[in-house]
């Protein structure tokens, strides 16, 4: 018995470690841009400040057609891979989240942590501001073949 | 707790606290990225939306739906990004035909602990667990072509893809609107 606290303590570390507990899920309220998930974290065109916003637009459009995981970069840095949207679980391509490419929205909904990743069910898109990230001021269009060359 | 109880526990544990290496026995090709490595694995196809909801359709969504890779060493779900394609094109397509089956991936981790990168994927081959044949992840631009058959112009899907073209048409290519568009536009190509 006199081990017990440390037997504790290891199982209640297990337990969070666990892929069980990980599919606890909070309610949330979170704003942030719809970004492109695969060029923000390769960093495959630029920094991270040069992949979101009106620079990485017309980039963010191809990818969320492609078929790229669309997240939520939240004002708190972190990002949210957003699974559904009201009713609409076409998160592979799908027309709602084409839609608010680079949108700053405020989405309530349940929030799952899992293995490192957040995934975001939005039940409601409660305020979209549009495109308000006027990247393109600093960094033009990211990347530069992204508007083709007039005449082309 | 007994003994054998207490090692698996433990292991579980050290498994969780640290990252393990896959890059035994994969011939993924290097990108070049910032934060990758090379990942082979044995995993199941899975999708997330049913893991983390309950809310599991036939045929995970039967394409609808991102997929994710649940991988038999450590139970982590890995969520592939990217497919193996240079074309702003996703792995959820690639995976669909082995929904629920096990399978073996071929790929690059991501991980980058600044931006919050973990877990994160691209898949350059997956086979069918005892399968002798790799197949290329390559299968989305042909998914593409045969759903738009109509898709007209010239050059890779997304210069003609109906949908990003209303897009910028609407919005324009900073999603601003035409008129911040026609103004950028005149500088930019100066």
């Amino acid at each position: 018995m006199r081990h017990f606290p440390t037997l504790a303590a290891g199982l209640a570390l297990i337990g969070a470690a666990l892929p069980a507990a990980a599919q606890e899920a909070e309610r949330i309220q979170v704003t942030g841009e719809a970004i492109d998930t695969w060029c923000y974290f390769s960093g495959v065109m630029g920094g991270p400040e040069a992949v979101v916003g009106s620079s990485h637009h017309t980039c963010a459009l191809w990818c969320s057609a492609g078929g790229i995981p669309v997240g939520l970069l939240g004002e708190d840095g972190q990002v949210y891979m957003v699974l559904k949207i009201g009713d609409d679980a076409t998160s592979n391509g799908g027309d709602t989240q084409l839609s608010i490419a680079s949108h700053t929205i405020t989405a309530d909904g349940m929030l799952y942590k899992r293995d490192g990743i957040n995934y975001l069910v939005v039940a409601e898109v409660v305020a979209d501001q549009d495109i308000i990230n006027r990247t393109h001021e600093d960094f033009g269009v990211v990347p530069g073949f992204a508007i083709p060359e007039p005449g082309q | 707790m007994s003994a054998p109880s207490l090692a698996l526990a433990l292991s579980l544990l050290a498994g969780a606290a640290v990252a393990q290496d896959f890059s035994e026995g994969s011939d993924a090709r290097e990108w070049g990225l910032y934060g990758e490595s090379k990942a082979f694995f044995a995993a199941t196809v899975v999708d997330p939306l049913c893991e983390l909801t309950g809310d599991c359709p036939d045929n995970c969504g039967d394409g609808a739906r991102q997929l994710a890779l649940l991988r038999e060493a450590d139970g982590v779900m890995v969520l592939p990004l990217k497919n193996g394609q240079p074309a702003f094109t996703g792995g959820a397509n690639e995976l669909l035909p082995f929904c629920g089956q096990a399978v073996e991936v071929d790929g690059l981790l991501i991980t980058d602990a600044e931006l919050g990168a973990q877990n994160v994927y691209l898949v350059q081959t997956i086979r069918a667990e005892g399968a002798s044949e790799w197949i290329k992840a390559n299968r989305w631009t042909k998914d593409w072509a045969a759903a738009n058959p109509d898709a007209a112009g010239q050059g890779p899907w997304f210069r003609r893809d109906p949908r990003i073209a209303a897009e910028i048409a609407r919005e324009g290519w900073l999603g601003l609107g035409p008129e911040e568009d026609a103004a950028f536009l005149k500088e930019w190509f100066q």
